[in-house]
């Protein structure tokens, strides 16, 4: 009777550059002369090695087991030598072990792989294993273990599968690429994925650019297959999981899907095609599918890159010009600006931006807020940036997170990028957040005494 | 691995930006006020210029005093000159012009805490601050459209010098402004000249066709929100139409109520101020609402003629208020649905 309600309020409308041709296809990424194996790939406890300096390795050798639930196993990206393993400084905080592998020069380097899995026969808890084995994190660059996510407490039941199929950034090309060379390997990891949760049905999440290519996926979907797609009006920041999941649940569909009831479990679209790439041929993740993107590229595009490639050298495969002004690891509403192009690719990288000098405009110093209002429109979780910012200002990060749920923010940058006054509030935010992190251990121990 | 260090530029996330700055606002502004400000110079003549300059240079003046290195190249002292000259009776003394652009830049602005921190807008301090302190000259500073001589001479009363009896008797050219004669019983003016501004009245407040005109581009550039005098005049609208019904004798009609006075001003140019105004959606169609009421209620049941200036302060008074209940909920910790 009415009309479907918006998907949610607030965001923005970002600029998007049409891909040219060439960019979508995966190409993939030579060997490096040295490749760096930091043990903390994703979220959790990092691996333990089982090589030592001086071993050769098999490309797909395990290099490093899981002692944790919270851990997978690394694998090696390429046949070679192990030329040391030294502790490091970790740019997450502390340090880590890391393994420099050498490619042989020479080598082929062939990846036979294994015998695939079956997900109808299999068993769900052998699925896990084997979806932990592959040493498969969330590839949306979050690199939490997927097999722990999947792995539930009895009571908790999960009802839908979410396929996040919409790009942290419109910058970002990795969907429409899998979509076209990776449709077999989604449905594989879909079928794997609905039987490891016990799910009743997926659902697949695209904004209108990748409609076309979600529906050729679907028409090679057996029809026994319970996915379902879902256009979605395109609008920054609804790639990201806090927002999707609201998104899909509000968002009625307008092929009159059901709408979707709690108990959702969101996965990347890149996770679940490269969990059916590899548990389709038993191999192990060594690779991972990157965007480079940006004006101070002459070859930008999606590259399937091994693990621990320099992303230096990746960057000047792409074709980095000699000067860029700033390189992004991520786009460029969230992305960090990287002091050094000495970090290597790991499963956590989903992609980067080497931006040219007239690209990257010059930050305008902030003037006082004029109470506008544009950020409290924009904020698509609903905060209030302006009365935040103010808060932040006079360091009242109590207020900030019990009264105004700074908590919440995702950080998606909506206000910043609106603010007449230039303040930059998407970056008090994250330090206002940090700051309140350090603090909250001591602030605990208050109260228990 | 060892490479030639290199220049990366840091900045924090976004690295993009919409290209909205406050002073495009301020622009905007000036430019909606432009074809009023011209009109009100041909209406009235040299008086106009004079209170005009007399209330920008006065308002840069007390800035620069105030702010010597300010942000915005005193653009925003300069906006609130204009406004307050527009808003003014354009034969008052103009050494009490004076005194109130300084007003509205000291108090108005800077005791508040400057651009950003005010809860009044500084041009309506500083009208209100001349009604209180010169309620004598403010009721009889009028003039009358395309009086002659306009171009040549300033009116007496202009000239007056301070804190003296004003050296000239009130021209008495024209008693009273379109509301005030309603309300004497006088009778109002043809609604048309009312709309074109062919009437006695403030310096920029009587052609309420270019202040309407310039307020639409002012909403059309998005650099005011259009909810707020949307919401403002409707319920004027609303409430004075219902009066009219009840009353046709006693009550203006609707279309009389929205040409005359400082309403198509104050609707679009000064309870469009983002400060001193609500920042939620819903919050700006309350404060719009309230203020039309007020204006309402203040015209045709309290002792003054005109009531648009007390009631955007009463307005701006309400937005910490309306701030508050139109706090947005975050979406997570919404119960249901």
């Amino acid at each position: 009777m009415f009309a479907p309600r918006p998907a949610f309020s607030g965001g923005i409308a970002l600029p998007r550059r049409e891909p040219r041709p060439g960019e979508l296809a995966i190409r993939q990424m030579p060997f490096a002369p040295g490749l760096y194996l930091p043990l903390r790939q994703h979220a959790g406890r990092p691996a333990v090695p089982v090589v030592r300096e001086g071993d050769e390795v098999m490309r797909g050798q395990l290099l490093a087991e899981a002692d944790d639930e919270a851990c997978v196993p690394l694998h090696a990206p390429a046949t070679g030598r192990v030329l040391s393993i030294v502790e490091q400084p970790d740019p997450a905080g502390g340090s880590v072990q890391v393994i420099h592998l050498a490619p042989f020069p020479g080598d082929t380097q062939e990846y036979p792989g294994g015998p695939g899995c079956d997900p109808e026969s299999a068993s769900a808890a052998s699925l896990l294993a084997a979806i932990r084995a592959a040493g498969i994190v969330g590839l949306g660059g979050e690199a939490r273990p997927t097999h722990a996510r999947l792995r539930l407490p009895p009571e908790q039941r999960v009802g839908v599968l979410v396929l996040n199929g919409i790009e942290s950034e419109p910058v970002f090309s990795r969907v429409p690429a899998i979509l076209r060379e990776h449709a077999a390997d989604v449905l594989m990891g879909v079928r794997c994925l609905l039987k490891a949760s016990g799910a009743g049905r997926a659902v697949l999440a695209v904004e209108p650019q990748d409609a076309d290519g979600a529906q050729s996926l679907l028409a090679a979907a057996p029809a026994s297959l319970p996915l379902e797609p879902r256009v979605l009006p395109a609008r920054y920041p609804q790639g990201a999981e806090e927002l999707l999941l609201q998104v899909i649940a509000r968002a009625r569909g307008r092929g009159g899907g059901r709408p979707v009831e709690d108990g959702t479990l969101c996965f990347n679209l890149a996770t679940v095609a490269e969990l059916g790439r590899l548990l389709a041929s038993g191999r192990c993740m060594t690779d991972q599918l990157v965007t480079l993107a940006g004006g101070a590229l002459r070859d930008p595009g999606n590259y399937r890159v091994p693990l621990g490639t320099p992303l230096r050298f990746a960057l000047e495969h792409a074709g980095l010009r000699p000067d860029p002004a700033r390189v992004l690891e991520g786009g460029p509403m969230r992305g960090q600006a990287l002091a050094s192009l000495e970090q290597p690719i790991t499963k956590g990288t989903t992609g980067f931006v080497a931006l040219e000098r007239n690209e990257a405009g010059t930050p305008e110093p902030p003037m006082p807020c004029i109470r506008c209002g544009e950020c409290v429109t924009v904020c698509p979780l609903q905060l209030h940036p302006a009365q935040l910012g103010l808060l932040a200002r006079k360091g009242e990060l109590k207020a900030m997170h019990e009264e105004y749920h700074l908590d919440l923010c995702i950080e998606c940058g909506c206000c910043a990028y609106v603010c007449p006054s230039h303040i930059p509030l998407s970056q008090l935010f994250r330090a206002a957040k940090a700051q309140w992190r350090r603090r909250q251990p001591a602030v605990a121990g208050e109260d228990a005494a | 691995v060892t490479h030639a260090p290199q220049s990366l530029r840091l900045a924090a996330a976004p690295h993009l930006h919409a290209g909205t700055a406050v002073g495009r606002r301020l622009r905007h502004t000036l430019i909606a006020l432009l074809p009023v400000t011209v009109f009100a110079v041909a209406l009235f003549g040299l008086a106009a210029l004079a209170t005009l300059i007399v209330a920008i240079v006065a308002c840069l003046l007390a800035e620069r005093l105030c702010a010597p290195r300010s942000a915005l190249g005193d653009g925003s002292a300069l906006l609130t000159g204009l406004l307050l000259g527009l808003s003014l009776p354009p034969a008052l003394p103009l050494w009490m012009v004076a005194v109130g652009g300084a007003v509205a830049i000291l108090v108005g602005k800077h005791l508040f805490g400057g651009l950003g921190g005010l809860v009044f807008h500084p041009a309506l301090v500083g009208r209100v601050f001349l009604q209180a302190a010169f309620p004598v000259a403010m009721a009889q500073g009028w003039l009358a459209p395309f009086a002659s001589g306009r171009a040549s001479e300033l009116p007496g009363t202009s000239l007056a010098a301070p804190f003296m009896a004003p050296g000239a008797a009130y021209d008495g050219i024209s008693g009273a402004t379109p509301l005030a004669a309603a309300r004497l019983g006088d009778g109002a003016p043809p609604i048309a000249d009312l709309w074109m501004g062919t009437v006695a009245g403030s310096v920029g407040e009587t052609s309420a066709l270019l202040l309407l005109l310039g307020g639409l581009y002012l909403v059309a550039v998005r650099a005011a929100d259009w909810r707020i005098p949307t919401a403002l005049l409707a319920s004027v609208a609303v409430l004075s139409g219902a009066l009219h019904e009840l009353d046709p004798a006693r009550y203006p009609g609707v279309l009389t109520a929205l040409g005359s006075g400082g309403l198509m001003l104050g609707a679009w140019f000064l309870a469009t101020d983002s400060t001193s105004s609500p920042m939620t959606r819903s919050g700006a169609w309350i404060y719009g609402a309230a203020i039309g009421a007020l204006v309402v209620l203040i015209r045709q049941f309290s002792g003054q003629p005109e009531g648009v200036m007390y009631a955007l302060l009463l307005g701006s008074a309400l937005t910490p208020h309306i701030d508050r209940w139109t706090r947005p909920r975050p979406l997570r910790s919404r119960g249901g649905r």
